[in-house]
């Protein structure tokens, strides 16, 4: 009988691959199905998004950041403005501020759908994707309804937002809501308590707390790990002092903390927490009020510089600004959540079945266009 | 207290004085050691005062130089930083920045991580920046998740000796930011275990991020178009 031989194979997921969410490439070592070793391999996506923004006035640089994270433009909009309102010790109008609000929690929704849907699809699971994005279809179309855009808004501006909201918005969005709720406990009964997808996720990519903290992994996946950690709560920014919610945290409620599982169940958790914050903003919204009040005819923020975090659907997004005194912004660094997220892959996946690293990487909901730039 | 413990107070403090700290953390009493321990902080203390005034004698001018810091948290982190590791800091204490020299940074970083009241365990954003005049700076934004409090600590080297110690194995996060800062402004980090490019092909030349950064001509005999001169 001839000797059998166990090599290690080098195998390359994508950049051409569905699972891979976008275009990345994963070298991973595999001997027979363990992984050994994996490599995320990035920046198929760069589009010099940093290098555009030191040729061009600070409020031509909102465009570019909806095409980072293009399944949360509204969230990163929101991440820049508010930089630069710091930036240039800028207050807006409380009717704005109550429309970012509402803008920002109904895209976590939207983007939330998107990344639970997209997940149950790499499981192998295909309605509850369709479910999903039909609820997210609505949302798009209040967006639409807002600025015209579906996926790109460029909505808001430095003081201000682009439009008002349209006669009837509220109304709608009320609507959504009623509509909305009772469908979660349909995504439950379909998809999170299904037992072929807790099979497939409990125990899976396990994230320790300190671990994470110290790859810098944050929003959802971090929270999944039991670290109760969100901006809104614990460095506030806007206007979300005013409302009442829940921080969601991981249980390891089937299987360990900081799961696979976990960390869907937190993002399903978290839709639920932005529909009680969009029904507290739309009930107190102020009903008249200038948006375009407050936008500076100059944007030419003082000399400094700045960093800046905010929440999106994908963690901490951070923008670090210096500014020069000119209209032209002189470095405009972005730190993007799904960049910190994708870095920890590497820890989390050695050891697992090769079908287990779709379900990680699937977890962690990484955007590769915010990845790389 | 008796006159003897006293006097064995006095012969141990001496002791510590002069770099003998074993036969103090040899002592079996625990209260005993700490009067002895808290004894010899107070001696150093008054010995650094001594030191400050004879300074101040020697050379007036000097000493108005010498600030103590405000309230400012960021002031208090640069005077505990500078108290610990002296001569580190590259620039006055001021309340947005920590200026530092590059040489000791390593040991630097992973006292803030482990020391108990300072406690940064989060490296948020690291990110390089062209200063112009041959300098490029390094820039860490630290927060402590335990005590919610945050620095910005900067690194300012030259173009041509542009190496700044990588804290790779403190922040592990600090493996891929560095990479992308090597890969935009061409900072080398010494101890980097994985110094590749992050975004661009491994076969890039230049460093697009630095501000006098020209394109390469053709790239693996693809032309590269050159940018449009201005917006229309």
């Amino acid at each position: 009988m001839g000797v059998v031989h166990g090599e290690e194979m080098v195998l390359n997921i994508g950049p051409q691959h569905p699972s891979t969410h976008g275009v990345l490439r994963l070298k991973v070592k595999t001997d027979g199905e363990i992984i050994s070793e994996i490599t995320p391999v990035i920046g198929y996506l760069h589009r010099c998004f940093e290098k555009h923004c030191e040729n061009m006035t600070y409020d031509q640089v909102i465009p570019f950041t909806d095409r980072c994270d293009y399944l949360a433009a509204m969230a990163n909009n929101f991440g820049y403005v508010v930089a630069v309102e710091e930036l240039m010790e800028l207050k807006v109008p409380e009717k704005v501020e109550y429309i970012r609000v509402i803008m920002a929690e109904l895209q976590r929704i939207a983007s939330h759908l998107l990344a639970l849907g997209v997940y149950g699809l790499d499981i192998g699971a295909f309605t509850p994707f369709l479910f999903m994005l039909r609820d997210r279809e609505r949302i798009l179309d209040m967006f639409e309804m807002t600025c015209g855009a579906r996926l790109l808004y460029n909505y808001m501006w430095v003081g201000g937002v682009s439009h008002d909201l349209p006669k009837g918005f509220v109304e709608t969005a009320f609507q959504f809501l009623d509509y909305f709720e009772p469908q979660i406990e349909e995504y439950n009964k379909l998809l999170t308590y299904n037992k072929i997808f807790i099979e497939r996720t409990a125990d899976i990519g396990v994230l320790p707390q300190d671990v994470a903290i110290s790859y810098g992994v944050s929003g959802p996946n971090l929270r999944a790990s039991g670290v109760k950690w969100d901006l809104r709560r614990n460095d506030t920014y806007s206007i979300y002092e005013k409302f009442d919610f829940d921080v969601c945290i991981g249980d390891g409620g089937q299987g360990t903390l900081g799961d696979c599982w976990d960390r869907y169940y937190v993002r399903m958790l978290e839709i639920k927490e932005s529909v009680k914050i969009l029904r507290q903003a739309l009930a107190q919204m102020p009903k008249d009020g200038d948006v375009h009040q407050a936008l500076p005819k100059k944007i030419r923020p003082p000399k400094g510089s700045i960093y800046s975090r905010t929440e999106t659907p994908r963690g901490d997004l951070g923008f670090y600004i210096e500014s020069d005194g000119s209209p032209i912004p002189t470095r405009v660094k972005m730190r993007s959540p799904a960049f910190t997220a994708l870095s920890v892959l590497g820890e989390l996946a050695g050891g697992w079945m090769m079908s287990d690293v779709i379900s990680i990487l699937g977890s962690l909901d990484i955007v590769l266009g915010e990845i790389d730039r | 207290m008796s006159s003897e413990q006293e006097k064995l107070i006095a012969e141990l403090i001496e002791k510590g004085l002069a770099g003998d700290m074993d036969s103090i953390n040899a002592i079996e009493d625990r209260v005993l050691r700490s009067k002895v321990k808290s004894g010899l902080a107070k001696a150093k203390r008054a010995a650094k005062n001594a030191a400050v005034a004879a300074a101040k004698e020697s050379s007036p001018e000097e000493s108005s130089a010498e600030i103590m810091p405000s309230d400012h948290p960021n002031q208090k982190f640069a005077f505990m930083i500078e108290e610990k590791f002296p001569d580190s800091l590259a620039d006055t204490l001021n309340d947005t920045h920590i200026q530092i020299k590059p040489d000791q940074w390593f040991e630097i970083a992973s006292w803030l991580k482990s020391e108990p009241s300072l406690y940064f365990d989060s490296l948020q954003c690291h990110t390089g920046i062209d200063l112009g005049e041959n300098m490029l700076e390094a820039r860490y934004n630290l927060h402590s998740m335990k005590h919610d409090h945050k620095i910005e600590i900067r690194i300012a080297v030259s173009r041509d000796n542009a190496h700044i110690p990588s804290i790779e194995q403190i922040w592990r996060i600090g493996d891929w930011f560095e990479r992308e800062t090597y890969d935009m402004f061409g900072i080398f980090f010494d101890g980097h275990r994985d110094h590749r490019r992050m975004l661009l092909p491994e076969d890039w030349e230049g460093y697009p991020l630095r501000k006098d950064y020209e394109v390469q001509e053709t790239y693996h005999g693809i032309i590269i178009p050159k940018v449009k001169e201005g917006w229309e």
